[in-house]
């Protein structure tokens, strides 16, 4: 076989054991007779190996208990509301639409078509005598020629 | 590593939980909580910080698990949120990246008195490898680092990890790969080798 360099991503794979059936047989093979590719295994095995022994460090304490206090004052969690899609809203919408043209069309019925036009009261803000009908002055009251 | 059984049992838990059995979301906290407080530890390296994000993890859980779907292993779900408030934590840090070598051994790792005293020569060996590779994880770039924890110490499966990360099966392959070459070069490099 000729010299070529460890494909490490297959390796890899094969030390987890996620290779299919085939690819796994032809790497096995090739391990039997591919000393570089027997290493570079190897010494991901060795890898492997190391992180098992690594120090398991503990809480040291049941965080169950603490988070059991916690959540008998949290609030009980709830459902995400749902988003509205624009066909959720699609009766809505038709049911406005639908009121907007009747109430259209009773107008017209009622009217015979004519637009009327609202009778608008003039409306006197101010009016020239003040409240309670108290004259502002005699000569308001009483024009010049009036007295005689 | 978790079994079958133990899944079945998780989801079972999870679904009481669902309906508001607090008892039965306490149960999964005792299951879990060991590891994600080590997969915390070993992505943060800070113990205090790493007691505080174990916490937050289950009390985010808590609060997500209305959204939470049998499809969805909830072992997979939980570590999902513990990595995520772990980054939120290196992000605020501005540490995502990178974290100097020599910055020095991660807490808890520096050798006590007791490494002083002579060991056999293969046990001295294997715990020199030990704290070698505790550095380089401390090295590695976050997103290296996860993936090898994942897989090393949780014995996920590259389909878990896929969904938990939210990539695809071929790149857990080959980011994960790429992460065991750079810790053996570690290795490499602090034996001397080239």
């Amino acid at each position: 076989m000729t010299a070529h360099a460890p494909d490490m991503a297959t390796l890899s794979a094969y030390l987890d054991g996620e290779l299919g059936i085939s690819e796994r047989r032809q790497l096995d093979a090739h391990l039997a007779t591919c000393r570089p590719c027997a290493l570079q295994l190897a010494a991901l095995q060795a890898l492997a190996a190391d992180f098992a022994k690594l120090p398991q460090e503990n809480l040291g304490f049941d965080l169950a208990g603490v988070i059991e206090g916690r959540l008998a004052v949290a609030p009980r969690p709830r459902g995400k509301p749902r988003t509205a899609r624009w066909w959720g809203l699609l009766p809505v919408s038709l049911g406005a639409a639908a009121s907007i043209a009747l109430g259209v069309g009773m107008g017209s019925a009622l009217f015979g078509g004519a637009a009327v036009t609202p009778r608008v009261t003039a409306m006197s803000v101010f009016d020239t005598l003040p409240p309670g009908g108290l004259c502002l002055g005699a000569e308001s009251c009483y024009g010049k020629g009036a007295r005689k | 590593m978790t079994t079958r059984t133990d899944d079945a049992e998780d989801e079972r838990l999870a679904a009481q939980a669902q309906t508001g059995d607090r008892q039965a979301f306490t149960l999964l906290v005792r299951r879990y909580q060991e590891r994600v407080f080590r997969f915390i530890l070993r992505m943060s390296g800070a113990r205090d910080e790493a007691m505080d994000l174990t916490q937050e993890t289950f009390m985010k859980a808590y609060q997500a698990l209305p959204a939470w779907r049998p499809e969805a292993r909830f072992g997979t779900w939980l570590f999902q949120i513990a990595r995520n408030v772990t980054l939120d934590l290196l992000r605020r840090r501005r540490t995502v990246e990178f974290i100097p070598l020599d910055t020095g051994l991660p807490d808890g790792a520096a050798l006590d008195p007791q490494d002083a005293a002579p060991l056999p020569e293969e046990q001295l060996a294997d715990k020199q490898r030990i704290q070698l590779l505790e550095r380089a994880l401390c090295e590695l770039p976050v997103e290296q680092r996860e993936i090898l924890l994942l897989r090393e110490l949780e014995n996920m499966s590259y389909a878990d990890i896929a969904a938990m990360l939210n990539i695809e099966a071929g790149t857990v392959k080959s980011r994960l790969a790429r992460a065991r070459v750079a810790v053996l070069a570690h290795y490499r490099h602090h034996a001397g080798e080239k």
